[in-house]
């Protein structure tokens, strides 16, 4: 199919020429004239009870505002999984007890910071502890004490997946492997730390001005746990400085600088430290994986049984939602014939994992691909060409969960093969040197309504004006990811406009569409760019009469939409500008404007996503043999993003999942003590890399047209971050004969593994 | 505690501003004087967002307090366009060559830049990654930050001939 | 934290910091790229009233070589300047590369040489290298000057044998004589804006025959102080290195060192690592003193 040039092409952001220039305001740029600035005090304990609160002296310091603790707060507690409410287990403030060392227990806001840091120091708490649970296999341990009452050891959430006669199936198998992983907990890192500011100029309204990923989701958590209709709370747009899944919940500081707003009359701002994100902050979930597969001797898959631990911290967060997807892509890639999950939310009293950039994908296809490879060693078959006889096609069904409308997985596995130059390096390996693979598939949004809306999933309303301008309002938000850009592509074909006339009005849940659930899932290209398709053509609709009747046309004619003009498509000189077939259009209006909204909610299209993406990615690393150290020297990618529509900023989104993917394998870990602290509480020792660890990368694009994707586009981005790990892993097993099942990946292990270290 | 009044030299602008003497540079920028392009990733001197150049070299504006910029000639990144249609070549060559993501970074992203190719107009790939180091991505790999420091380079060490 | 109240005082000459260091004894901290101190002052570990600031003190910033005499940095000469000035750059490439590759540009564009040593972190990273080209540090008072051998200046972290009221003036290093070769190498699991897990410099200076005249090894990271490893370095003095006796001096490094296991590294790690490093720092040295010129 033959998509319209602006389609695919490099479009620079929109937004970029603001950002370089230091004019593109972020949550901590807004100052506002009588703004109050707010600080939370957090509990130092992992478990304990709150026996005694004493605010007195902070109340009574010259310059606070307001001091609030649990007992101040509406007792509603929130989560995002509204559809099943005994899974919302937080409050903004505790109540009682304390989980994880940085819950929160008091705020303050005062005149400037230090005033409201000096008055949080001045509140005395005092705790009874109680026993630690540090682990998923202390907190479901018989007798373990309960971390939230409600729960059954300690046991949130439980999903189970079941197709296939497990049993039968591996009693055919001829070779059948059983392990067990663990994997860290790492950090988004975006380079933002959270911040809002809150203004309430009416009595019991508020606005919310903050860095998130979810608006929509804020408005409706703030208005419930503030006791405000929803229509009561207002989530604006500012620029956000990175999310990567750690900014799409309800925060409890957005909901202390709402409360205290409403409550002081003035704006209140809070914005954390990079010490509060690292310590406190969401997190990749760690989790205890077991593993089963069974295979034929000629390598046919048979059969997986996949077991996991999620270690969910103290709140369930998006662990739910992790906690489905590891077991959707426990099996997904290849075809099992019998596949078995049973994967467990576990509280443990730790700071609370969310999602992040894959949602327990990045940790199932850990496990997953790095037993893949390891079966491949065994059953003597060369690891691509294992993968390429289970792979996934279009048309694969996966029971319960999705039918597969467009996949590329073999090609692409072709594609890093060709690419990589795998089959001639592995037939000459060199001492210290290693290829690996890994491989991904992700979801394009989800179809799940965990949050449980009465809206449409996506939603975007346009409006055109006679000077040949066009409007786009979308609940949707840019946290970096480029749909700002992206969607006015998309609108521009629709429209045949050039895209600087498209003005965009985005995120803020009192101007634009209900609803869109937010940037996460890969979701917003997909969802949102169906509901711009279905918007303008709505428009194009109004538009088109004006051509029949100016031109006296046959109705058998079709109406094309290009370079700023409305035209017939079988005499292309036949028509309007844009400008003067809206100004037409208006005419007959009686001076309604010509605006349309559309929307996407996915329908019947199982339980999952709409689409898949896919891909496969080779490393090669040398492994420095006396120190350990690794050198990732090149990764190669080739990925099915259906068809893209920035390739600019495809190529940006491969490029910074590796770097994310990278830190996961050998550096990123948060690391905690017996008490339940996180030692590295800033990027000197929280390890990221820098531009001078990136190695160098080569990709192939693998083009599939998606049927339920925005001119054939899906998912890009996301699962990107998935395959980087276990290709890593795999190289340094090749270069080294270590493997490793306990990420991450430390020069210490790999000298541990070659005995250089007793 | 006494405040201190010093006068800081910005993007050529003059300011007198009276500060407590344990104030950084980055909060009188971003509060005092509305300068909000500067922005705070870390306060610890290691992400690099905050970075400014001060006397002609880059620093972090987190760890430098205010009364020590007293009198010095500070650009921050609000200094380096000479208009919104005019960006400063690095600026523009970041916008073109997506180097831009959520953006957070970027304007320290283009400082360091821009004090690397102050004193080194040809940097090869690994200079410029070196140049780099102390400013930390989440986004975008820093690939096409690399390329799009090379792109300005070469626009400028042209155009400087040309001129 | 919100940061500690204090006063800054911001002198133009030597003897104006040295009146403030008096005058301000129980309570004053030296101030010049505030890279570490503002850090521990914001945490609250330090928390002096007055700051004396050096970033306006005229002639404290110069690097200058004479042969014969060598290498003197003054007490507020930036670690960049340092790692950029030609001199260091050739004749001790150890110390150069040091300065280039630690903390951030950022840093190492505020930071000084001076304030890394007095900082007195066990893995400072200008430290090992110093210690392996012999430097000296000239540490001034009101009414006095004094020579201290680095090597007898860490006390403990963070702890040093300054007095109160005294400041570094300049940093010597001893001028580095043909046959010489050097160099420093440390590790980390990232390339950058990252504190060495291990550091190793050397220093060998051959006779004609090939035969060692002068070694000096020095560790960093790995002890509660940067530190000298007498034992390894006579281990080759006098004689003719060879793989063998690389190794035994690098197994007399790993005796050296008492390393912990931290966030950064295990104790075993350390150890192992100092082995690698002391048997590559002086197989590199070796070859660059074999070269003819350091």
């Amino acid at each position: 199919m033959k998509n319209p040039a602006i389609i695919g092409k490099s479009i620079p952001r929109m937004d970029a020429p603001a950002k370089v220039t230091g004019r593109a305001l972020y949550a901590d740029d807004l100052k506002m004239p009588a703004m109050l600035y707010g600080k939370i005090l957090r509990s130092p304990l992992a478990h304990a009870l709150i026996k005694r609160i004493d605010v007195s002296r902070a109340k009574a310091l010259p310059g606070v505002k307001d001091v609030i603790t649990g007992a101040d707060i509406p007792q509603v507690k929130y989560g995002n999984w509204r559809l099943v409410p005994q899974s919302q287990d937080e409050l903004a403030l505790a109540v009682d007890k304390v989980r994880f060392v940085g819950d929160e227990v008091a705020a303050v806001c005062a005149i400037d910071a230090d005033t409201a840091q000096h008055a949080i120091e001045l509140i005395e708490v005092e705790y009874e502890e109680l026993p630690l649970i540090l682990s998923v296999e202390e907190a479901t341990a018989e007798g373990a004490g309960l971390i939230h009452d409600e729960s059954k050891g300690n046991v949130s959430l439980v999903r189970k997946i079941d197709y296939g006669d497990l049993e039968e199936m591996f009693a055919k198998a001829d070779y059948i492997r059983e392990d067990t992983f663990k994997v860290h907990p790492v950090q988004h890192a975006y380079l933002e730390p959270c911040s809002c500011v809150a203004h309430s100029e009416e009595a019991n309204r508020v606005t919310l001005w903050t860095s998130t990923q979810t608006p929509y989701i804020v408005q409706c958590l703030l208005a419930s746990t503030l006791g405000l209709p929803e229509n009561n709370v207002r989530v604006m747009k500012v620029q956000v400085g990175g999310g990567f899944g750690g900014k799409m919940e309800l925060r409890p500081w957005e909901f202390c600088a709402s409360f205290m707003a409403m409550r002081t009359g003035r704006p209140v701002k809070f914005t954390l430290t990079r010490a509060d994100e690292l310590a406190f902050g969401r997190r990749r979930h760690p989790m205890s994986i077991y593993s089963k597969v069974g295979f034929t001797k000629d390598g046919k898959l048979l059969a997986k049984d996949f077991q996991v631990m999620l270690d969910g911290g103290a709140y369930n967060a998006m662990g739910p939602t992790a906690t489905f997807l590891c077991g959707t892509f426990g099996n997904m890639l290849y075809n099992y014939p019998a596949y078995r999950y049973f994967g467990r939310h576990v509280y443990t009293n730790k700071p609370p994992a969310s999602a992040m950039r894959g949602f327990g994908a990045p940790q199932a296809a850990f496990v997953a691909e790095t037993q893949m490879n390891m079966a491949a060693d065994d059953l003597g078959i060369d690891p691509i060409d294992l993968r390429i006889k289970n792979a996934m096609q279009t048309g694969d069904v996966i029971p319960d969960v999705a039918t597969i409308s467009s996949c590329g997985f073999k090609e692409c596995l072709e594609k890093v093969r060709e690419i990589s130059g795998w089959d001639a390096k592995r037939k000459d390996p060199k001492p210290g040197k290693g290829l690996g693979i890994g491989c991904f598939s992700f979801i394009s949004g989800g179809v799940f309504n965990w949050f449980n809306t009465k809206y449409n999933f996506s939603a975007a309303e346009v409006s055109v004006y006679e000077d040949g301008t066009a409007q786009l309002a979308t609940m949707a938000c840019d946290i970096g990811q480029g749909p700002d850009t992206a969607m006015r592509q998309i609108l521009a074909a629709e429209l045949g406009i050039p895209i600087e006339n498209i003005r965009l009005i985005a995120m803020d849940t009192a101007t634009t569409p209900k609803a869109d659930l937010g940037t996460w899932g890969s979701r917003v290209t997909l969802m949102n760019g169906n509901a711009v398709i279905d918007a303008a053509r709505k428009i194009k609709e109004m538009l088109i009469p004006v051509l029949f009747e100016e031109m006296d046309l046959n109705q058998i004619h079709d109406i094309g939409f290009e370079d700023g003009r409305v035209f017939v498509k079988a005499n292309p000189k036949k028509g309007l500008t844009f400008g003067e077939c809206v100004y037409k259009a208006l005419r007959g209006r009686r001076g309604e404007p010509l605006t349309a909204r559309g929307f996407y909610t996915p329908r019947n299209k199982g339980l999952v996503s709409p689409a898949f993406s896919f891909g496969a990615q080779v490393a090669e690393v040398d492994v420095d043999t006396g120190t350990g150290l690794i050198k990732v020297e090149k990764m190669y990618t080739a990925h099915d993003c259906g068809m893209p529509i920035n390739k600019m900023a495809v190529e940006g989104q491969l490029e910074g999942a590796i770097q994310m993917g990278l830190g996961y394998a050998l550096m990123e870990n948060l690391i905690m003590d017996d008490k339940g602290r996180t030692l590295n509480t800033t990027f000197l020792d929280y390890k990221m890399p820098t531009a001078e660890d990136m190695p160098p990368g080569e990709s192939a694009d693998v083009y599939t047209y998606e049927p339920e994707g925005p001119y054939g586009a899906k998912e890009a981005g996301e699962g990107l971050a998935i395959p980087t790990a276990p290709a890593i892993t795999h190289a340094v097993h090749q270069a080294t004969g270590y493997r490793c099942m306990e990420t991450p990946i430390t020069p210490e292990k790999v000298l541990r593994a070659l005995n250089k270290i007793k | 505690m006494a405040k201190q009044n010093i006068e800081l030299i910005v993007n050529g602008d003059r300011y007198e501003v009276a500060v407590e003497p344990n104030r950084m540079l980055v909060d009188v920028l971003r509060e005092d004087l509305g300068l909000t392009g500067t922005k705070i990733g870390c306060a610890q001197g290691d992400c690099g967002a905050c970075t400014v150049i001060m006397d002609g070299v880059s620093i972090s504006s987190c760890l430098t307090l205010a009364v020590e910029a007293h009198q010095r000639d500070l650009t921050t990144i609000e200094g380096l366009a000479t208009s919104p249609q005019e960006l400063h070549p690095i600026q523009e060559s970041f916008v073109q060559h997506g180097a831009v993501q959520c953006g957070y970074c970027t304007p320290g992203m283009v400082m360091s830049a821009k004090h690397l190719l102050d004193n080194n107009p040809k940097p090869s790939e690994q200079e410029i990654r070196q140049g780099l180091s102390g400013n930390l991505c989440r986004c975008t790999g820093y690939n096409k930050i690399v390329e799009a420091i090379g792109a300005a380079a070469g626009k400028m060490a042209s155009s400087a001939k040309e001129g | 934290m919100a940061m500690p109240e204090f006063q800054v005082h911001q002198p133009k000459t030597v003897e104006d910091v040295l009146d403030l260091l008096g005058r301000h004894r129980s309570s004053v901290k030296l101030l010049c790229g505030g890279t570490d101190l503002l850090i521990k002052m914001r945490a609250g570990a330090q928390t002096p009233e007055h700051l004396v600031s050096l970033n306006r003190v005229a002639g404290l910033k110069t690097i200058s070589y004479a042969g014969g005499d060598g290498l003197v940095i003054g007490g507020a000469a930036r670690i960049s300047q340092v790692g950029k000035t030609a001199e260091v750059r050739r004749l001790y490439p150890g110390l150069a590369h040091a300065c280039s590759v630690m903390a951030t540009v950022q840093i190492r564009n505020m930071g000084t040489v001076a304030g890394n040593l007095v900082n007195a972190a066990p893995s400072a990273d200008t430290a090992a290298p110093l210690l392996a080209y012999g430097a000296s540090l000239v540490a001034v008072e009101r009414g006095g000057r004094r020579q201290i051998k680095l090597v007898d200046f860490f006390t403990g972290p963070g702890l040093t044998v300054l007095e109160p009221g005294e400041m570094v003036e300049a940093i010597r290093v001893p001028d580095v004589s043909p046959r010489s070769g050097s160099c420093y190498l440390r590790l980390s699991a990232r390339s950058k804006v990252d504190i060495a897990a291990v550091g190793v410099a050397g220093f060998l200076n051959l006779d004609l025959e090939g035969k060692v005249i002068r070694c000096r090894l020095a560790l960093g990271s790995v002890a509660p102080t940067p530190l000298r490893c007498p034992e390894a370095e006579q281990i080759l003095e006098g004689q003719t290195p060879d793989e063998k006796l690389i190794a035994q001096a690098a197994a007399a490094c790993v005796r050296a060192s008492r390393p912990i296991d931290d966030l950064r590294a295990t104790a075993a790690y350390r150890r192992a690592m100092v082995q690698v490093l002391a048997q590559r720092v002086l197989t590199q040295s070796l070859d660059m003193a074999k070269g003819g010129t350091p």
